[in-house]
């Protein structure tokens, strides 16, 4: 049997179903890093929503213990007995701690709101248009949904420039953040430190994420960008990371590359264009 | 006086331990870094030491283990946000911890657990006491014991004198 060359429209059908294959395959990879990161981030949750309980029930006994004292101002014979149950309560010690159960409270489910708005912001699935974002927003709601690997493993400086806003599919371009950073967390061997740095030259941006783990060796650093390729224990890396941060890199007419010296440290540089050269539709 | 030693990275859920454990009048020592608890190991002696389990410097199992060895007398306990297997059976293995408890937790369920440990913590010292109380106890009898066989062997019969209700000598042929 012999093949016959597709014809146009064949071939045009063929891509659309590759497309739509990729966006599957992307969509799937996020999936599939949230699912990681849920563990971290269930104990990022935890953490506050445990404090935040259990000052609610002590701020249920104090509350006892202050009505105690303003229903005794109706039953009590005397100012001397106010007085007693006042000092009985510790109305003082009350008093001051209050205000720090209260801002501390507050300040957990803050970090809950932030953690959950984030989550939110990133796994946006809708958004596959290009559209002006602000990359410094990304990099901080990507950084809230990573923190709980990064904070045992580094210290994470942010170096960040001026930057104008850039015409990109942010959540993509989180995505491919996130699988940096989650990277270079992993490359670290005992605390490390981590650099996010931005800034602006002409009309491109360059993102660098910089770690000072024990880095790529040679052989291994120009396969990293192939699919399935991972020196990650089986089950702990999908190899599918790197590849598609190359893609989406590629789709936003960019460039990703890597310089890696063994046992200091690996540097990714993503640059992208400020604009998109022509609206390129092919959907 | 009971102490307490509460190791956690994140200061606000020492501050929420710290109120929910005042009214039961322990002694509360709080450390937010590994490494001024250890200070801490070094100063006082703990009747259960409450530890979480991620923290940056060095994990709660890690900590809890060297705390053994400092104090092997404290009770160990975890209150940990992470609860998979493999920790807690790091958690039971290595650091031998009486209870391992999750976050966010039940007031009264920190509480009860502590208050156990610490009865633990008593009962071990309380054991402890009554052994070297009954050792020594042991050694003034033996000491005795050796002194009676002294005698005797210097003067055979000394031991078995029989006297009367008066004390005098009886001397008697059987």
């Amino acid at each position: 049997m012999t093949q016959t060359a597709p014809t146009q429209s064949e071939q045009d059908a063929l891509n659309a179903r590759l497309e739509q294959a990729n966006r599957q395959l992307l969509q799937s990879e996020k999936l599939a890093a949230i699912g990681q990161l849920a563990a971290g981030v269930a104990h990022e949750i935890n953490n506050p929503v445990g404090y935040v309980y259990s000052n609610l029930q002590s701020l249920e006994s104090y509350l006892n213990d202050l009505f105690r004292l303003t229903e005794a101002v109706d039953s009590a014979a005397s100012l001397e007995d106010l007085r007693l149950i006042k000092q009985n309560i510790d109305y003082d010690y009350l008093r001051e701690d209050l205000k720090d159960l209260l801002a501390e409270s507050r300040e957990g489910i803050e970090r809950v709101k932030t953690i959950i708005s984030a989550m939110k912001d990133f796994s946006h699935i809708e958004e596959e248009e290009f559209k002006l974002a602000d990359l410094h927003r990304g990099i901080e709601t990507t950084l809230n949904v990573v923190n709980n690997e990064l904070k045992y493993k580094a210290e994470v400086v942010q170096d960040l420039g001026d930057l104008p806003e850039v015409e990109c599919i942010i959540s993509q371009i989180n995505q491919v953040i996130m699988n940096l950073l989650v990277n270079a967390a992993h490359a670290i061997e005992e605390f490390g430190k981590i650099t996010v740095r931005t800034r602006h030259i002409g009309d491109t941006v360059v993102i660098d994420v910089e770690d000072n783990g024990k880095g790529i060796s040679e052989e291994h650093l120009n396969r990293i960008f192939e699919p399935f390729f991972t020196t990650k224990p089986v089950g702990k890396g999908t190899g599918l990371g790197l590849s598609l941060s190359f893609n989406i890199i590629e789709k936003h007419n960019g460039d990703i590359k890597a310089v890696s010296t063994p046992g200091q440290g690996t540097c990714f540089s993503i640059t992208l264009p400020v604009t998109q050269p022509d609206q390129n539709s092919d959907d | 006086m009971i102490r307490i030693q509460l190791v956690d990275d994140e200061p606000n859920i020492l501050s929420s331990l710290r109120r929910l454990l005042k009214p039961q009048g322990w002694q509360i020592d709080t450390f937010s870094k590994v490494e001024d608890a250890l200070g801490g190991l070094l100063e006082h002696e703990y009747a259960v030491i409450v530890s979480d389990y991620q923290m940056p410097t060095a994990d709660g199992v890690t900590y809890l283990q060297f705390a053994k060895q400092k104090q092997p007398n404290a009770i160990r306990l975890v209150l940990s946000a992470y609860g998979d297997r493999e920790s807690m059976i790091k958690a039971i293995n290595q650091a031998e911890v009486y209870r391992y408890l999750s976050k966010p937790w039940d007031d009264y369920e920190v509480v009860a657990a502590i208050k156990a440990a610490i009865d633990l913590y008593q009962l071990h010292k309380e054991n402890q006491r009554l052994r070297e109380e009954n050792d020594a106890q042991r050694a003034m009898i033996k000491a005795r014991e050796e002194e009676l066989l002294r005698l005797e062997a210097d003067n055979p019969g000394i031991t078995r004198v029989k006297r009367d209700a008066d004390g005098s000598v009886l001397l008697t042929d059987d």
